[in-house]
Order: C-alpha cells, then sequence, then structure tokens
C-alpha cells in the first residue's frame, strides 16, 4: 500500500485535473437486442482521470452500458468515441473487474499465475513479468499469498486478486461492475478505501457501476443516474466531498448526506413512476 | 458455445446440418467405390450393404440375431441390475457393512469383464446363460456403486423429516430414501443398458454363437464383407435407439420429478 | 475417544481386510468339500500356487506385460487422437454444428463391433488389437475432451476477450486447462475399456498376452491357471486405475487444495 501522504497529495492533483480532457465519450449511443430497446441515446462524457459511478434500478443498462465501453457489445446506433477514435472491441489500456471474482479467475493458477495472464497477453518477456507481477500482488496486499489458489483465498482476497490482474494490464481506463456487491460490509468498506488510493496513485479513469448509493457518493467525482425501460440518463450529480474520504466522517458530512438523500429521492421516484 | 448440437434435436424436428457430413461420406463411399479401381469384395459400397442388410432383415436372420441379443442383455440387465441395485441399497442405508464391504469390492471391481468369459465358457459352456451372466456381471457393478453414492447422497435434511414423521424403517426407505435417489440411479440404469449392449456383442464377437456379434463373425469368416458391414450399421442403430429411448425416459422421469414439484 | 477415532480409519481397513479374507476361506471350503467340482472351481491355494509359479516362470510375467504394452499403447494414441481431435471440435463452431452430431451418431456403437472387421482388415495381428483398443478408447476420450473445451465459463471467455488472448493463447491457457477434469474423468473411462478391449483383442487375435492365457487355460481345462490369470488381469486394473489417480491429483491439485 502507498503511504496516506503520498496518496493525498496526489488526490489533490487528481482534484485539479478532474474535469479536464475527455477520454471517453457515448454520443446518440442506443442498443437493441431484437425489437427491445435496452439503452436509448445515450450521451455522456468522461474527463481523463475522473471517478464516475454509474446508478440506477435493475434493468436501466447499467452493466449493458459498460459492456459497450469495454468492447464486449456493439451499439446498434451511435457509437462510443475513446480517446476520439470509435471503440470497436476490447483494447489493452482498459480493463474490466468484474462482480463474479469466483467465475473471472483462473482456478487452475496460483494467485500468481493468475496475474502474470495479463501479461502473457501482453506479450511481456517472462524475464519482466516476475517483478511487475510482484509488485501489483504488493499493491493488493496478496505479496504473501503469491502461490496459493484462488480458492484458498476468501472473497476479498479473489477480489483483491482481480484487481491486481486488472492493474497488470497498465489500463488508462478501469471498468468496475458493481465489483463490492458480493462481498460483506467489513470487506466492502475496506476495499473502497484502497480502490480510492489505488485510483488516485494510478491516475486511471473509473467508470463504476453500482447499486449502492452511498458507495457511489462515497467514491466517484460524479454520479450518473440512470432511469429504465429503456436504459437512458436520468440526471447527473456533481460529488463535491473533499479528498481523502474515509469511512468514519465523510458519511457524517451534511454534502454526503445532502447527496444520499437527493439520490435516494430520484431512485424512489424512478421505481414508483 | 454451449448448444448441444443433435441430429434430433426435438421430435418431428430433424437438424440438417448435421446430417450433411453423414450424407457427404456415404455419397463419396458409394462414388469412390464405383470410380476406384477397388474389389468390391472387399470393398463394399453403400449400396450393396444396404441390399446385403435389407435381404438379412427380410428372411429374418437379422431379427433373429436381434431378438438373441437383447434378450440376454435384458436378461443379463435384469439379474445384474437387482443384484446391483440390492447391495447399493444395503451399502448404502449400513455403513458398518459398506466399510466392511470396501477391500472385496475394491479387489473384484478392477476385473475386465471381458475376463469373465473364459470363466464363464468353462463352467456355463456357450449359449445364452453364460452370455447373460456375463452381462450380470458386468452391469451390477455401476448400478451398485451408483446406487450406494445415491442413497449416501440423499439430503440429511429429509432423513431427519422421516424421523421426525416416525416413519418406520421400511417406509423410510421406500417413500424418501429411494424416491429421492431415484434420478441418479436412473442415471446408472442408462450407463448399465449401453454396457449390456456392449457386452453382448464382445461376448458374441469372441466366444458365444449367438446374436448379432455373432452374425458378423459368420459373415467376415464368409467372406461377405456387404453383410458384416449391414450387421455393423444395424449394431449401431439398435445402439442409438436404445439410447434414445432412453434419454426419453429419463427426461420424462425428470420432468415429472419437477412436475410434482409443484 | 480421541484414540478412537484416530484409529477408525485403519481398524475399518483391517476389517474389511478380515472379510475379504473371510470370503477367500469361504472359497477355500467350497473348493476342498467338493461341492463344485475341482474342474470348474479351483480352490485358493491351487490357484495361488498356479500364480506363483507362473510369475516364477517368468510365462505370467511376460503375458502380463503383453497386456500392458497393448492396453498402454492403444490407450496412448487413443489419447492423442482425442484429445487433439477434441480441442478441434471444441473449440470450432463449424466442426460443431457440422462434425459433433456424427459423433453422436457413431458413440452407441460397440467397439467390439469392430472386431470382425478389423479381423477382415489387418488380419489377426497386433495392429488389429491396437486399432480395436484404439478405437474403443477413443470415444470416452474424445467426447469428454470437446465437453471440456465447450464448457468454459462464459466469464472466462470475456476476460480472454477483455485481455485480447491470442487463439493458441485461448487454447492453451484458457480452454486446455478447462478441460483438464473431463479429459482426466475421458483417460480414466478409457483407460478401463482399454483393458477390457485389450483382453478382446488378444483372445481373438492369440497374440500374446493375459486374454490368450486365460482362454487357452480354460479352453484345456487348467483351471487354476485361468484364475491366476484374471487374478493378474484384475491387478492390472487395479493399478492402471490407481496410476492414473495420482497423475490425475498431481495434475489438478488446484481442486484438492484449500
Amino acid at each position: 500500500m502507498p503511504s496516506v501522504d503520498q496518496a493525498s497529495e496526489a488526490m489533490t492533483a487528481k482534484g485539479a485535473r478532474g474535469h479536464g480532457e475527455v477520454i471517453i465519450s457515448f454520443e446518440n449511443l442506443s442498443l437493441s437486442f431484437g425489437s427491445k430497446l435496452i439503452l436509448d441515446n445515450i450521451n455522456l462524457d468522461v474527463a481523463r482521470g475522473e471517478f464516475l459511478c454509474v446508478i440506477g434500478p435493475s434493468g436501466c443498462g447499467k452493466t449493458t452500458m459498460l459492456r459497450l465501453l469495454a468492447g464486449l457489445l456493439t451499439p446498434s446506433a451511435g457509437q462510443i468515441l475513446y480517446q476520439g477514435l470509435p471503440v470497436s472491441g476490447p483494447r489493452p489500456d482498459v480493463a474490466v473487474l468484474f462482480q463474479d471474482y469466483v467465475k473471472a479467475l483462473l482456478p487452475w493458477r496460483t494467485v500468481f499465475g493468475n496475474v502474470s495472464l495479463a501479461l502473457e497477453a501482453a506479450q511481456v518477456p517472462r524475464k519482466l513479468r516476475r517483478d511487475k507481477i510482484m509488485a501489483h500482488l504488493e499493491l493488493v496486499g496478496l505479496a504473501d499469498h503469491a502461490e496459493k489458489y484462488p480458492t484458498q483465498l476468501s472473497g476479498g482476497m479473489q477480489q483483491r486478486l482481480q484487481i491486481a490482474r486488472c492493474l497488470a494490464q497498465d489500463p488508462e481506463v478501469l471498468l468496475m461492475d458493481e465489483p463490492f456487491g458480493a462481498l460483506d460490509a467489513m470487506t466492502r468498506q475496506a476495499l473502497q478505501d484502497e480502490m480510492q488510493e489505488l485510483a488516485s496513485v494510478s491516475g486511471c479513469t473509473i467508470f463504476f457501476v453500482t447499486h449502492d448509493l452511498e458507495e457511489a457518493v462515497y467514491l466517484g467525482d460524479r454520479v450518473i443516474g440512470l432511469l429504465p425501460h429503456p436504459g437512458r440518463v436520468g440526471r447527473e450529480f456533481e460529488v463535491n466531498i473533499s479528498r481523502p474520504r474515509d469511512q468514519l466522517t465523510t458519511p457524517e458530512k451534511p454534502e454526503f448526506l445532502q447527496l444520499r438523500h437527493e439520490l435516494y429521492s430520484f431512485i424512489k421516484l424512478v421505481e414508483h413512476g | 458455445m454451449d448448444l448441444k448440437q443433435t441430429i434430433v434435436d426435438r421430435p418431428s424436428h430433424i437438424n440438417w446440418r448435421a446430417l450433411v457430413l453423414p450424407i457427404l461420406v456415404i455419397l463419396g463411399l458409394e462414388i469412390g467405390g464405383h470410380v476406384l479401381p477397388l474389389e468390391t469384395e472387399f470393398w463394399p459400397v453403400p449400396s450393396q450393404i444396404a441390399t446385403a442388410g435389407w435381404a438379412a432383415l427380410l428372411n429374418g436372420s437379422l431379427l433373429n440375431a436381434t431378438l438373441e441379443t437383447l434378450t440376454a442383455a435384458t436378461l443379463g440387465l435384469l439379474l445384474g441390475g437387482s443384484v446391483g441395485l440390492a447391495g447399493g441399497i444395503t451399502l448404502g442405508l449400513f455403513p458398518v457393512a459398506n466399510k466392511l464391504l470396501t477391500f472385496s469390492i475394491e479387489a473384484v471391481r478392477p476385473i475386465p469383464p471381458t475376463a469373465i468369459i473364459p470363466v464363464a465358457l468353462l463352467v456355463l459352456g456357450a449359449g445364452m446363460t453364460m452370455e447373460v451372466s456375463i452381462v450380470a456381471f458386468s452391469a451390477a457393478w455401476p448400478i451398485l456403486i451408483f446406487t450406494r453414492s445415491a442413497i449416501q447422497s440423499v439430503e440429511p435434511r429429509l432423513i431427519e423429516v422421516s424421523k421426525v414423521l416416525c416413519l418406520g424403517f421400511f417406509s423410510r426407505v421406500w417413500k424418501i430414501v429411494l424416491p429421492a435417489a431415484l434420478p441418479r440411479i436412473f442415471v446408472a440404469l442408462r450407463l448399465a443398458v449401453a454396457i449390456a449392449l456392449v457386452v453382448c456383442v464382445t461376448v458374441e464377437v469372441t466366444a458365444n454363437p449367438i446374436g448379432l456379434g455373432y452374425g458378423m463373425r459368420v459373415a467376415q469368416q464368409a467372406l461377405r464383407p456387404d453383410l458384416m458391414f449391414a450387421y455393423l450399421v444395424w449394431i449401431g442403430v439398435v445402439g442409438w435407439s436404445l439410447n434414445l429411448l432412453l434419454t426419453s425416459l429419463q427426461k420424462l422421469l425428470v420432468w415429472r420429478q419437477a412436475d410434482e414439484g409443484r | 475417544m480421541y484414540m478412537l477415532h484416530r484409529f477408525e480409519r485403519p481398524l475399518w481397513f483391517l476389517g474389511s481386510v478380515l472379510v475379504a479374507l473371510g470370503f477367500i476361506g469361504i472359497w477355500q471350503i467350497v473348493a476342498s468339500s467338493g461341492l463344485v467340482s475341482n474342474v470348474f472351481l479351483p480352490g485358493p491355494d491351487r490357484t495361488f500356487r498356479a500364480l506363483l509359479a507362473g510369475l516364477e516362470s517368468g510365462v505370467l510375467t511376460g503375458k502380463f506385460f503383453s497386456t500392458v504394452q497393448h492396453m498402454f499403447y492403444g490407450w496412448f494414441i487413443a489419447s492423442l487422437i482425442g484429445i487433439s481431435l477434441g480441442a478441434i471440435i471444441g473449440t470450432s463452431r463449424m466442426a460443431q454444428v457440422y462434425v459433433a452430431p456424427s459423433l453422436e451418431l457413431l458413440r452407441p456403437l460397440p467397439a467390439s463391433a469392430l472386431v470382425p472387421v478389423a479381423i477382415a482388415f489387418l488380419g489377426l495381428s497386433t495392429s488389429m488389437v491396437l486399432f480395436i483398443i484404439g478405437f474403443g478408447a477413443l470415444w470416452p476420450m474424445l467426447l469428454s475432451t470437446i465437453h471440456g473445451f465447450t464448457s468454459v465459463e462464459p466469464r472466462l471467455n470475456e476476460v480472454s476477450r477483455i485481455l485480447r488472448l491470442t487463439k493458441m493463447q485461448y487454447i492453451f491457457k484458457i480452454a486446455l486447462p478447462n478441460a483438464m477434469p473431463d479429459i482426466l474423468a475421458g483417460m480414466r473411462l478409457s483407460l478401463t475399456v482399454a483393458l477390457i478391449l485389450a483382453v478382446v483383442g488378444e483372445m481373438l487375435s492369440g497374440q500374446d498376452g493375459l486374454g490368450q492365457w486365460i482362454l487357452a487355460s480354460g479352453r484345456m481345462f487348467r483351471s487354476p491357471d485361468l484364475f491366476a490369470g484374471v487374478i493378474l488381469l484384475g491387478a492390472l486394473g487395479y493399478m492402471s486405475a490407481t496410476l492414473l489417480t495420482w497423475f490425475e491429483q498431481w495434475v489438478l491439485r488446484w481442486r484438492n487444495e484449500g
């Protein structure tokens, strides 16, 4: 783990950079499966280095948006621009963190081997891999478990391992699909804080899908609220809460409570028509 | 990638793309047999095989042999199946018996069924009885092993329920344990049917002068490759139909259980 | 109580060995009492004497290793073909649509039904024996490999796409390790089939081996020799299965830990 000082310095820098150059933009994006419209005319810009959270009730297409951004799906109309060019498939500098870490890890490879997969995919020579892998494992606190198999790890550790594999891609953008949804409350909070630090140190742009309103406010620079059937952008919420944030005091701040209230009303309104 | 492709995926629905390869192979063999300078006495073309098969079907020899093979398979299956089922239920219900017999079972089970052929020949001589006994020996094992593990893995909560309801031993077995283990026992039965057919044909080909396997041997020795291949195709058809029959039965069974569950 | 718990497993094992010895005792009594003719049922004493004599003179040892050879070569060829063909079919959409159903059609065909065909074309030779073993052992390998290759967790396919693995990387880093449990299950089944068919092949072809030995012994009413051969075949089945279990535990060690 990087020291808190380093992290807070980086975060100040990030705050300054927050709304700079646009790295991703959704342009009139629509997606339908057959005759069913899933996403309807999405327009959204994401700034380089931004921590963007996407919330919405189930069926609003937030995961679909992420999959389009990852290049796993192709839009029916409109396009997504990544650094000015249309997304046409998965890219080496865009990493995805899945919620179901159990399925997304290779059970037959050790912790070390799982991180190695990303480097092998990037054709990193064998000699250079070891140090890089250990550095990433160090970063997520798994260096002592390098020779274990995923099944020997707790859920939180498995998700940390997936984070390490994503970081090994040396990504510009990190797409996270409800990454902490399957974890218990304590582990979730710990990982939220680690994610905060990793985000600031790496300077990654983060697209974070969640259904947990407090998590969205706690982590995000900005929160996008989606409307369902078909999925479209409902409201944007700027999160003007100073960083670093912490689990104890941040949720007690009036700004936090205010935003939480607004998001909650938004979701209630959506769900009850 | 999870789509399982079969030729008949639903009754009345045939997957035509699946038939492309078999049809091409048959046409290729037919045309190749006529064009290439091969001796057709050695390399019969599909039409000759079909003719030979049709003739054997009409004169009754094919059906007679089929009847013999299926009789041996059925009797052997009944005998071996009931022994295996009884043994499996006993071992599954009584852990003490199971633990005490482990060594004996593990010592006898690895004997390949075909190694029993000379023993059965010596003791029983050639004929139906000998074939039935070998089929029974082969089919009993999978049924015993599957039934045992099916009963051992009956949901413990169900056993507790039966105890709370104060069911007697026999009604507990009949009403709770066996129905719960039935789907897996059926899987074993399907396996055993396949084994029974294979063992019958093997015994007939190797040593016993009855049934389809022997018919093939005779055709081969009489230098009638057309008839030999006709028998081969027919054996395939019999095996395939048995498999289809049991798959549908199994689906029916699972469906009924699911239906009753509602 | 603690001591009892600790010795429970060895004690049960000892008990089950004693029960097995009891069965051998019954066998001896039945054989000695003359209830069943000695021609058909030699007692354990005569059987073990025949077994020892055969092993000492090297006759049975030779037959044993011939059978091991037949079985192993046939099985090995089948494994090579089965795994590579299975990998090709398992990773190709075309092959799954056009080829896989035909395999389903051939699967229920008993391998022994090919014996007369093999004899017609290859004669009573070693190649005939190997062909029969190879053909029979091929199906379990092939079908389980296809299953293993097509049952990759969809999420892992996505991970492969995200990481932009090449087709070769996908096959060797994802699909093959994923298929390993299935492949090993197929290997286990085909090893059993290989032994069964090795016996058949040797009986029919007269090629040297335990199959030929037991058939000849039976025909000459040398029942102790016959039983000795059957026992050796059982031992061979047991040993090969045990070896494969060790291999399996080593290959799939990621499954056993934790």
